[in-house]
């Protein structure tokens, strides 16, 4: 029956490209259904802070700890330096590195009151490049609905999330542009941005 | 009293123009690397840009932003998003022929299909009901149809009240406000009462939506001149990137789809530029 075996053949190959083109969806699915558990957990654990019981400082070390564990700070801040990183000398990069820290969760902790009452809902998660987008919406009282979307990665292992942007606005971005515009105005001295980024810690107490 | 405004507007006016004609410096040439950011940072008049950010920051901080906390501490939050649907409402022939002369018939159906239920069922624009019969509402002005068209968006401006800007944003402020039919309709003084209380709620609901927003801005930001501008430009360029991407087909959804993408492909606009 060569008839048969042909045909069978034929049925085999034509399914293939079908077979490929099922498989690769279903992986790329798995990443992203990966970085959206992972954005939920983060997610849900953000909001039981912030809604939570407890006075400001116990949830600014609750915020610290979750906030270190899943977000990539030190490539962050890195990125926020920008080309000034190179200029900066081991010692500078390592007193910037531990100040950024300090004013991420400075600057997320002064929103607790803002962010009270807080909701999430989650959208769809893409692939991009090596990154994961997972979009969301989160709804504050008091503010129109703001589309925010996480960027993971998993380059370091575990995911970690990278950058979030928020109506279409990256937080890196506008730190490191901040920070950009802040060094040109002040001779490019990366002194000068550490001096002024511990003042800022110390202002908000 | 006018004549204590008069020497106040005097005083701001030459402050204005003592600074105007005042170009940001480009730093030395063989610093290729300031240089490139210079030019993405594309704000020449940055000193000027500087002068009118500090004038608008002034007027909000006495009149904008206590007149933005007085309406969202007086007006409970379901009239305030009452208010907010109706101006949008209100908004419906500049948002229509944009979404036209971008050549994008869904959005076109979108926003008359919400005019048409929001207006009805909607009770006069009060509640936004073709949201939840799937007419989402999307942005649409004569900056970003330039945009679409090619022009590219130039030098940063930063205008006195109206804010961060520039030539084809500006351009498209002005060619909005001359497609408003209600620049042009009726005459008399309740007319014009009309269109100045329509203007006075745009900005009141305007502000009281950013409150918390450009607060936190102000207070974690360095830089809050510079980090407005990022902000700015970067939300235009989502906004662009989003009407670019729209490419819905023009079939209902409701008719057997032929060829149309099931999926858009995500890519969020995110340029190195800024």
């Amino acid at each position: 029956m060569p008839n048969r075996r042909r045909f069978l053949v034929l049925t085999a190959a034509s399914l293939l490209p079908a077979a490929g083109r099922l498989v690769r969806p279903a992986l790329a699915q798995a990443a992203t259904g990966h970085a959206s558990e992972f954005v939920k957990s983060l997610g849900d654990k953000l909001v039981a802070v912030v809604n939570g019981p407890g006075s400001d400082r116990e949830k600014r070390e609750k915020l610290t700890q979750i906030i270190d564990s899943a977000v990539d700070v030190d490539g962050v801040a890195r990125f926020c330096l920008g080309r000034f990183w190179r200029n900066a000398s081991p010692e500078q990069q390592k007193r910037y590195t531990e100040l950024f820290h300090q004013v991420l969760v400075t600057n997320i902790t002064s929103k607790l009151g803002e962010y009270q009452g807080v909701r999430f809902t989650m959208g769809r998660a893409q692939q991009r490049d090596d990154t994961e987008v997972v979009a969301t919406v989160v709804e504050r009282p008091n503010n129109p609905p703001t589309n925010v979307d996480w960027i993971t990665s998993n380059t370091g292992g575990s995911p970690k999330i990278i950058d979030v942007i928020a109506e279409g606005t990256s937080l890196r971005l506008t730190q490191r542009s901040d920070y950009a515009s802040y060094l040109s105005h002040n001779n490019n001295s990366i002194d000068a941005l550490i001096n002024a980024m511990r003042q800022q810690i110390a202002q908000a107490g | 009293m006018r004549a204590v405004i008069r020497r106040h507007l005097l005083v701001i006016t030459a402050v204005l123009l003592s600074n105007l004609g005042g170009c940001a410096t480009p730093p030395p040439a063989d610093d290729t690397e300031a240089v490139a950011e210079f030019k993405e940072t594309n704000d020449s008049l940055e000193p000027t840009n500087r002068a009118i950010y500090a004038f608008n920051d002034g007027l909000d901080t006495v009149i904008m932003r206590p007149a933005a906390t007085a309406y969202r501490f007086i007006v409970p939050p379901p009239v305030r998003a009452g208010i907010h649907n109706v101006l949008s409402n209100l908004g419906t022939p500049v948002q229509l022929s944009n979404d036209m002369l971008e050549g994008k018939p869904r959005r076109a159906g979108d926003t008359t299909m919400r005019f048409l239920i929001n207006t009805t069922v909607g009770v006069l624009g009060l509640f936004d009901v073709a949201k939840e019969w799937g007419y989402p509402d999307h942005d649409a002005d004569f900056g970003m149809t330039l945009a679409l068209w090619g022009l590219p968006d130039g030098p940063f401006l930063f205008l006195p009240v109206f804010g961060p800007s520039g030539p084809r944003d500006a351009l498209g402020l002005g060619v909005n406000t001359a497609m408003d039919p209600f620049t042009w309709v009726g005459q008399g003084v309740a007319v014009r009462a009309l269109d100045w209380s329509r203007y006075g709620f745009s900005g009141l609901d305007q502000r009281e939506r950013h409150l918390d927003d450009v607060d936190s801005i102000k207070k974690t930001a360095l830089d809050p001149y510079a980090t407005f501008r990022s902000l700015y430009r970067q939300h235009r360029l989502a906004q662009i990137e989003d009407l670019r991407r729209d490419k819905r087909a023009t079939i209902p959804v409701w008719f057997p789809q032929s060829g149309a993408p099931d999926t858009v492909i995500y890519s969020p606009a995110i340029s190195p530029a800024y």
